[in-house]
């Protein structure tokens, strides 16, 4: 495999490359916690996480690892991103106001 | 659509329930209704595509949800649980389609191996700041190849610097997404743990970087 760190431009196939390689994974690597969740725990616990944010809960600091797996999972987190933006549509039809 | 809570959502999905179909129908339209919402970011409304997806992964949604009936823990209300299932269901299709032409290659191998990195050219950066950086650069890559292994560079190189989906990378390495996800925590772990035995503050690092 080339140089890793050859990589600094965005890649122009995603819109979601995060900038100068180091930076990034710098970041990453500051953020990281011994103990972290996997992607099938926190999709568990997806739909709760996401109720108590719309309830103005401090979910972040209720359930602290499930936040963490957001802020490093990219994939997760737009699938939790999906989730809010459904949630936003009233689940009942409300056109039967008459 | 009535208002059912949880017990009656559960019990209306039965398959002796006399409130089955009525059920099945009222979630389908409820997902057809509100799928898009959570699809803006790859399908516009307008799109004939959209109503195909959307179709598709509605009747996909009612499958997994039958299937999985007796795992509902009732911890949120039993819409949340079925968009949950949606989203992934959709977004995972998505994904595949938009990068199924893209081999393990084209996702792993560096962009442009001759680019000047874009923190050496820091906006106040002398030729002493840029010599530093480099140095740091250099020791930095060492670690990276004495701690990574080659398995974990391609992982980070894919999700982390180009931002390709976990799904479509763990599959092209043999693995599934959850595997890929602690692999790429065990090499973060890994980093953290060796840059504080060498005694480098990653903070200090990121603001030599910043500069």
């Amino acid at each position: 495999m080339k140089n890793f760190f050859d990589a600094f431009k965005r890649h122009p196939k995603s819109d979601r490359a995060p900038g100068p390689t180091m930076q990034a994974l710098l970041r990453s690597v500051s953020m990281t916690d011994a103990q972290e969740l996997s992607c099938e725990e926190v999709y568990a616990l997806m739909d709760q996480f996401a109720e108590m944010v719309k309830r103005g809960e401090d979910a972040s600091r209720l359930m602290p690892m499930v936040q963490k797996h957001l802020n490093m999972c990219p994939d997760c987190r737009e699938e939790y991103e999906a989730l809010l933006k459904m949630m936003e549509v009233p689940a009942k039809d409300e056109d039967r106001r008459s | 659509m009535p208002e059912r809570d949880n017990l009656t959502w559960i019990q209306d999905l039965q398959t002796s329930s006399p409130g089955r179909e009525a059920a099945l129908a009222d979630l389908h339209a409820t997902l057809l209704r509100v799928l898009p919402r959570a699809l803006t970011r790859w399908l516009s409304p307008g799109d004939p595509a959209l109503e195909t997806l959307v179709e598709d992964v509605a009747q996909e949604t009612l499958l997994r949800v039958l299937d999985r009936l007796d795992t509902f823990e009732g911890r949120s209300q039993f819409t949340t649980w079925v968009y949950k299932i949606a989203v992934r269901i959709a977004l995972s299709e998505l994904r595949r389609a938009r990068w199924k032409d893209v081999s393990l290659d084209e996702m792993t191998e560096s962009a442009d191996r001759d680019a000047e990195p874009d923190f050496v050219r820091g906006r106040d950066a002398g030729p002493e700041s840029a010599a530093e950086q480099r140095d740091v650069l250099q020791h930095l890559q060492r670690i990276l190849s004495e701690e990574l292994t080659d398995r974990q560079r391609q992982a980070l190189m894919a999700v982390g610097v180009k931002g390709l989906p976990l799904e479509e990378v763990a599959r092209r390495m043999g693995t599934n997404r959850n595997a890929l996800y602690k692999l790429m925590h065990d090499a973060r772990l890994r980093l953290k743990h060796r840059l504080e035995q060498e005694g480098l503050p990653i903070q200090e690092l990121l603001e030599m970087f910043n500069r």
